[in-house]
This record gives C-alpha cells, structure tokens and sequence, in this order.
C-alpha cells in the first residue's frame, strides 16, 4: 500500500479488480456452459427429428429386417433387455457386496486399498477392452459368440459404477448411526443390513440404475461378444440381437430403411436412459428425505 | 406409651429418620468401578490413571474441558472404542466385579447391558416401533403381542408414549430434534440394560426438550445406573448426584454433585465451575 | 483468586462485596452517632444525621440485595462465587439491624438525658458500644480480605460484649432494688445495653459468615473451638 493513497482508495481499486475477475469468470463458465448446451440440444434434436420420423408400432413388434425391407427392433429389444437384465442381476450383489466390504470392514487396509485403486481403473478403462477380454478369455475358448459373454461384458462395465457409489453412499452414512447401533449390542452384519445400508438405500438405488443406463447404451464390447442376431431369439448361449449393435450396423449401412430404424433406436436407448436417470435422482431424493 | 397421650399421633421424626441431605452419606453400591485406567488413541495418551466409582441407582455426571477425556471414558465403559483400530485401554473397568476390559469379553452383550445415548440424535432409518424393536429384537424373541407391550412400555418411560403412539409407523426421522433423542432414550431402554451413559444428550436441543430429558434422567435413575458427559455445568448440577472433574485425561476430583457446585475441595474444580478457567 | 473469565461478572461480584464495604461504613457512623449521644449533652444536628444515614442503609441494603438476586438470576454462580452471593445477602441484613440498633441507641440516649442515674450509666454503655462497634468493624475488614482466622477471632470477641452486658444489667438489678425511683430509667438503660449486645451478635454473625465463604462451612452454631479449628483446617 502507497503511503500517499488511502486504505479506502487501494481497497476500492482492489475490489473493482475483484469484481472484474469475477464477472470475467462468470461470463466465461456461461459462455462454456452455453457452447456444450448447443450440443447437446443439437445432437437431441437431431436425433428426436429424425427418431420420431421412424418410430411406429411396427417398431415393438417385428424383427430386423433384411435391406430394403421393412421391419421392426422387437429381437433388439427385448435381446438388450435380456442381455443388460442377466448383467445386472449379477453385477448387483457382486458390486454391493464389495461396497459394503470397502466402507465398512476395509476401511484403510492394503486389500481394500488394492481393491479401490482397480476398481477405479475398471472405472475408466474404456469399454473395447473389457469386450476384448472377455472375447478373449470365454467367446474363444468356448467357440461362439453369445448372450452370456455380452452380459458378462456388461457386468465388468456395471460392477465398478456399483462398486464406488456403494462405497460413497455408505460412507455418507453418519457413523453415529452406526455407534448407535452398536450400542444396543448389534452385531456388525446386522447394524450394516438394518441401519447403514437402509440409510445408503437411496444412493446405492441410484448407483444400480446408473449403471444399468450405462449399460444399455454400450456398443462396443457387445460387438466381440453378443456380437448380432437378425432373428428372433432368446437363447443366451447363441449370438443375440440386441440395441447397440443394431444401430452401429444399420447407421453404417447405405440402405435408407436400416438408417430410419438406427435413428428410432438411438432415440429409444435415449430415452430409457433418461427415464432411468430421473428414477434414479428421484430414488436418490426420496432416500435422502428419509 | 398410653394411648390417650395428647400429641400420640403426631409423630415428629426422630434424628435417624431425617434423610442426610449430604449425597456422600447415603448409601451407594458400586456398579462399575474403574481403577488405573489409561486409555491410548494410538501413541496419544487420553486417560491417565482414572479411577472412581460409578454407584448404582445414580447419576454421574463428568464435567471438564474440551478434550479432557470425559467422553473417552465414557466410550470405555461400553467399550465403543474397540470399533476403531489403533485405540486402546489398560487397567480395569469393572462391571458387576467383572473386568470389560478383557479380551475375553463379548462386546455385544456387554453393550446390550450398557446403553448409550449419543449427542446427536440418531434414530434408525425406520419406523419409531420398528427403532424400539430393532435392539429388543437382538437379544429377546417376543410375541407380536409382547412386542407391542414393550415398545409401549419403553415409549412410556421415555415420556413420549402419548406423543407418538397414534404414529408408530411413521419414521422416526420426521420427529423433532428433542421428540428423536427421547426415542434414542426409548431405544435404550427398550433393550432394557443395567446402565445408561448419555454422552452430552442435550446438548443438540432446545431448553424444553433439555427440561424434557433431565425429567427423564432424574426418573430413569430409579432403575438404571446413569453416566453423562455434560458441557452443560448448570445441567450436571440440576441432575447428578456425584460429579467428577476431569481435565487434561486426569480426574481431578470426584464427589457429590452437592460439595462439588458449593464446595469443591480443589482449587481447579473451583477455577472450572465458577468460570475462572483459562 | 483469578479473575473470571468473563469480565463482567467480575465486575458484579466486585460491586455487591463493595456495597457491602459501603454499607458497613456508615453502619460504623452511626454507632460512632451512638456512642457520641451516650457520652454528651449537645446535639448539632446528630438527630438529623442518624435519621439520613438510616434511609441511606435502607436503600443499599434492597439494592445490594436486588444485586445478588440478578447475579444468581443471570450468572448461576457456583462454589465460592455462590458462596459470597448467599453471604453478602445476610451480611447486608445484619448490617442493616446493627444500624438499626445504633438508631435506637442514639434516640434512647437523648431521651433518657436528663435522669441523673443515667449520666453515669451512660458512660458504661458507650464503652460497651465501643466494643461493639470495633468488632463490626474487625468482621468487616475480615470481610474484605477474606480472612478466615481474622473472622475467628471476631468471633472470640462477642464473649466480651456478652460479658459487659451482664455486668451492667447486674449493676442496674442493683439500682433498682435499692431504689424503685430508678426503675424507669433503668429500664430504658436496659434496653440500651441489649441493643449493644444485639450489635456484637450481628458482627459474630457477619465473622461467621465469612468463615463460610472461606471455608465452604457453615460455622453459625459451632462452638468456637470448632470454628478456631475449621479456620485452622487451611
């Protein structure tokens, strides 16, 4: 501070500086905010756009056709919902359980140490190479493409979402609550299964359901191991139709017919990924209200 | 004596009858008795060398400082601590002549002798019938109807019965702040045990429910054993009958609540009380 | 004593314990009236002033009283700080009675001036108020240095005033068997030396209180050995 200016005026001058950074600040996070919003509506536009354009009955109720003809996604559908199901019901236990193991028991030791640091790898790891392993290490030795290996591949995408906000959730848990029930002479399993999990509830709900969105949208590890099935089928031992894969194979084709149907299954993915995310962000609400 | 005695059934109370108004001079049997207690939070040493007794059908009160080890020995009494790797106890804390501190000892009956009531309120996330049943459900198969009869009961000592009991399945999280530690009290209760320690109970709520839960204690003692940790210097005078200064992990003194708040034999206890401290 | 951690409750307390100070120092003016009424004819204006110093009393006794009945509403004190609250209040009612007595005294004196008997009683009487008064003063000071073995020894004094009260009753019994004339004054006399008697019971009260804010033990119907050894305890 000069000795001929003020406090009052160096503080003035301060904070007009303040208060231009701040404003730049703010005006560049909208400016940012506003660029990816354009996107965003742009590709959901689109998307709705030419979607709508092909959506029909005809869609839920015959299968894939062959090119130039007309058909349907009924085998796509109910073959990711078969698929994105079976993993699910798997990677479920396996992730809430290791959850459970991570907040609750291992809380500083070097195997949930070891644990959190490869989950979070599996985390990040990009979705090819969990198709490529499972290919490799079941659909080869094994022959076939199939169901199986999809959902698999699905699973080790699912287990690592589950695993981490199970882990988060449990931990927001007030551990008062967990002494309190302690107190009263509860064993730890049954103070986890009555109190801490009861009070996580909503946030492992949500954990599930994201990552079952996350699952549902996947297309690349589905492409080495469900792999495509233009018929009607619902053995997961064989290759089975299924959303993602469809629509890369049919966005690709030059047939006109095949584009429309890929556009009314990105919006139909879309849209159940959205209804997922709102049933989870109300599930998270409600259990955080309780 | 003849009976036409004028005055004959007036009946003035001989020396022996005047209760001793000095809380030292009844007589109380020890619950827990703790004798050379130290208490180590890694390579921390939080207690040093406690040892007092906590009598039965009473309530003590431990007043101090901040980080003076109050609740620490309070932790130690359910062994609570024994959660938490790296925290540890040596001495002994003896509850009916029989040392918790072993290694031998089952810490889940242990706790379900010896309740506690947490700072915050911290009702389960479920209903207020099922929060009491939860801890009765551990150690006792009831009958439906005994079941009933038992939350009812707990309730009732906690003096929230009339409440509560036309919403008993609704959650126990939408009670008040002073409404949810009495179901904490309830909660311990319910399981009925031999002693209670109320860490800090009061000190999340408003004066009513304060008022509410020093009623209770003050009713409580007749059938339990009370230890609390009070900030509250006021609160351990209005309901305890032996408090114990403690500062920097050690007792400094140890009495009736009455000597102690009028006067104490130490000069720190009377710097702390009277507000000279620090 | 350390100070409190909060200032203000410092200051509370330091103005009851000098109210008290106060007060005790014109309770010591009026007996000081008193004593000057027993030994001399004149007035100038002592009447008057005993009268404006027995208001002045009044006053400090209800508001040092209402003092402590805030510092309890407002602060909850505790242990030697409880201790000095209950005690000033009792100390500001004895106060106000050995003022009250000195009113008396003073107002009996003129009043009975012109008996011959009296003339020379008198002079017994202000030597025994002179004691009295001195021993109020010693309790007082024990007061505010908080001195225990102080406060003892006042105690020890009220034998004296007891003792010269005796003797002046029993030279009175005398007169008036002698001499029923002189049972009138006597009588007035009488009631002269129990008030000075009356006064030396408030300064053991007042030592004995002290002893209690010291101690922490209620001394008020111990002998005074148990008081010289309670006293000794610290």
């Amino acid at each position: 501070m000069s000795a001929n200016s003020t406090p009052w005026r160096s503080d003035t001058v301060h904070y007009r500086r303040r208060l231009f950074v701040s404003r730049f600040n703010l005006a560049m996070s909208l400016a940012t905010m506003a660029l990816g919003m354009v996107f965003l509506c742009w590709i959901l536009a689109t998307l709705f756009v030419h979607g709508m354009a092909a959506l029909s009955p005809a869609l839920f109720t015959q299968m894939t056709p062959p090119p130039g003809a007309s058909g349907g996604l009924r085998n796509a559908i109910v073959g990711s919902g078969v698929i994105v199901a079976t993993a699910t019901f798997v990677s479920t236990p396996i992730g809430v359980l290791a959850g459970i193991y991570l907040a609750e028991y291992g809380r500083a030791g070097w195997l949930a140490e070891t644990t959190r640091f490869v989950n979070d790898m599996l985390l990040s790891a990009p979705s090819i190479i969990l198709g490529l392993f499972v290919y490799t290490v079941y659909v080869v030795p094994v022959g076939h493409f199939s169901g199986w290996a999809g959902s698999m591949a699905l699973a080790l995408i699912a287990i690592p979402v589950i695993v981490r906000t199970t882990e988060n959730s449990l931990r927001l848990v007030p551990g008062s609550l967990r002494e309190a029930a302690v107190a009263l002479g509860a064993p730890m399993w049954k103070v986890i299964v009555n109190v801490t999990l009861r009070a996580a509830r909503g946030g492992v709900i949500t954990g599930v359901l994201l990552a079952v969105a996350r699952m549902s949208g996947e297309t690349a590890p589905l492409l080495f191991t469900a792999l495509n099935n233009q018929f009607w089928s619902l053995d997961m031992n064989a290759p089975i139709a299924n959303l993602p894969v469809v629509i890369f194979q049919f966005a690709m084709s030059p047939f006109d017919d095949w584009k429309a149907l890929a556009w009314a299954g990105a919006l139909l993915i879309t849209a159940a990924v959205l209804a997922l995310n709102i049933v989870a962000r109300a599930a998270f609400r409600q259990g955080k209200a309780r | 004596m003849p009976t036409s005695m004028p005055f004959a059934d007036v009946h003035l109370p001989a020396e022996s009858d005047v209760p001793p108004h000095d809380a030292a001079s009844r007589s109380a049997v020890p619950k827990i008795t703790i004798r050379n207690l130290d208490f180590f939070y890694g390579g921390f040493q939080a207690l040093t060398h406690v040892g007092l007794d906590i009598a039965e059908h009473e309530v003590t009160a431990f007043i101090g400082p901040s980080g003076c080890g109050k609740s620490t020995l309070l932790r130690t009494l359910n062994r609570m601590y024994s959660l938490y790797p790296g925290q540890r106890a040596t001495g002994e804390v003896r509850l009916n002549g029989v040392n918790v501190l072993d290694a031998a000892t089952d810490l889940n009956l242990l706790r379900a002798k010896v309740g506690m009531v947490f700072q915050k309120p911290t009702p389960f996330p479920m209903t207020i019938y099922e929060n009491i049943a939860f801890g009765v459900r551990l150690y006792e198969r009831l009958s439906t109807r005994g079941m009933d009869e038992r939350v009812e009961w707990a309730l009732a000592k906690a003096a929230m019965w009339n409440e509560v009991k036309d919403k008993l399945q609704q959650s126990g999280m939408a009670l008040s702040g002073g409404q949810q530690q009495r179901l904490c009290i309830a909660r311990a209760i319910a399981v009925r045990p031999e002693v209670l320690l109320l860490d800090e109970p009061t000190s999340a709520l408003d004066p009513i429910s304060t008022a509410h839960i020093e009623e209770l204690i003050s009713e409580l003692k007749v059938d339990y054993t009370i230890a609390m940790v009070t900030h509250n210097m006021q609160q351990a005078a209005r309901v305890s009958d032996r408090t114990a200064y403690m500062y920097l992990g050690e007792l400094v003194e140890f009495g009736p609540t009455d000597r102690i708040f009028l006067n104490p034999a130490r000069k720190e206890t009377e710097d702390y009380i009277t507000g000279r401290f620090g | 004593m350390n100070d409190h951690t909060n200032k203000q409750f410092d200051a509370e307390m330091e103005a009851i314990r000098s109210g008290v100070l106060a007060m005790g120092g014109i309770v010591e003016r009026q007996l000081r009236r008193a004593i000057g009424a027993l030994q001399t004819d004149d007035d100038d204006g002592r009447f008057a002033a005993v009268t404006a110093d027995e208001a002045a009393i009044n006053r400090l006794q209800v508001s040092i009283d209402q003092q402590c009945a805030e510092i309890i509403a407002r602060r909850q004190p505790a242990a030697v700080d409880l201790r000095m609250v209950l005690t000033v209040s009792k100390i500001v009612n004895d106060l106000e009675r050995a003022g009250d007595e000195g009113k008396k005294i003073a107002y009996k004196a003129v009043e009975t001036r012109s008996e011959p008997l009296t003339r020379v009683r008198h002079y017994d009487a202000a030597r025994a108020l002179d004691d009295a008064a001195s021993m109020l003063r010693n309790a007082l000071d024990a007061f505010a240095r908080l001195d225990a073995p102080a406060a003892a020894d006042t105690v020890a004094r009220d034998a004296e005033i007891d003792a010269a009260f005796a003797s002046i009753l029993r030279q009175l019994v005398s007169y008036m068997m002698e001499d029923p004339r002189t049972i009138t004054p006597a009588l007035e006399i009488v009631f002269v030396a129990k008030s000075i008697e009356r006064i030396g019971d408030h300064a053991k009260n007042i030592a004995e209180a002290v002893v209690q804010v010291v101690m922490g033990t209620d001394v008020r119907h111990a002998s005074l050995d148990e008081i010289r050894a309670e006293v000794a305890r610290r």
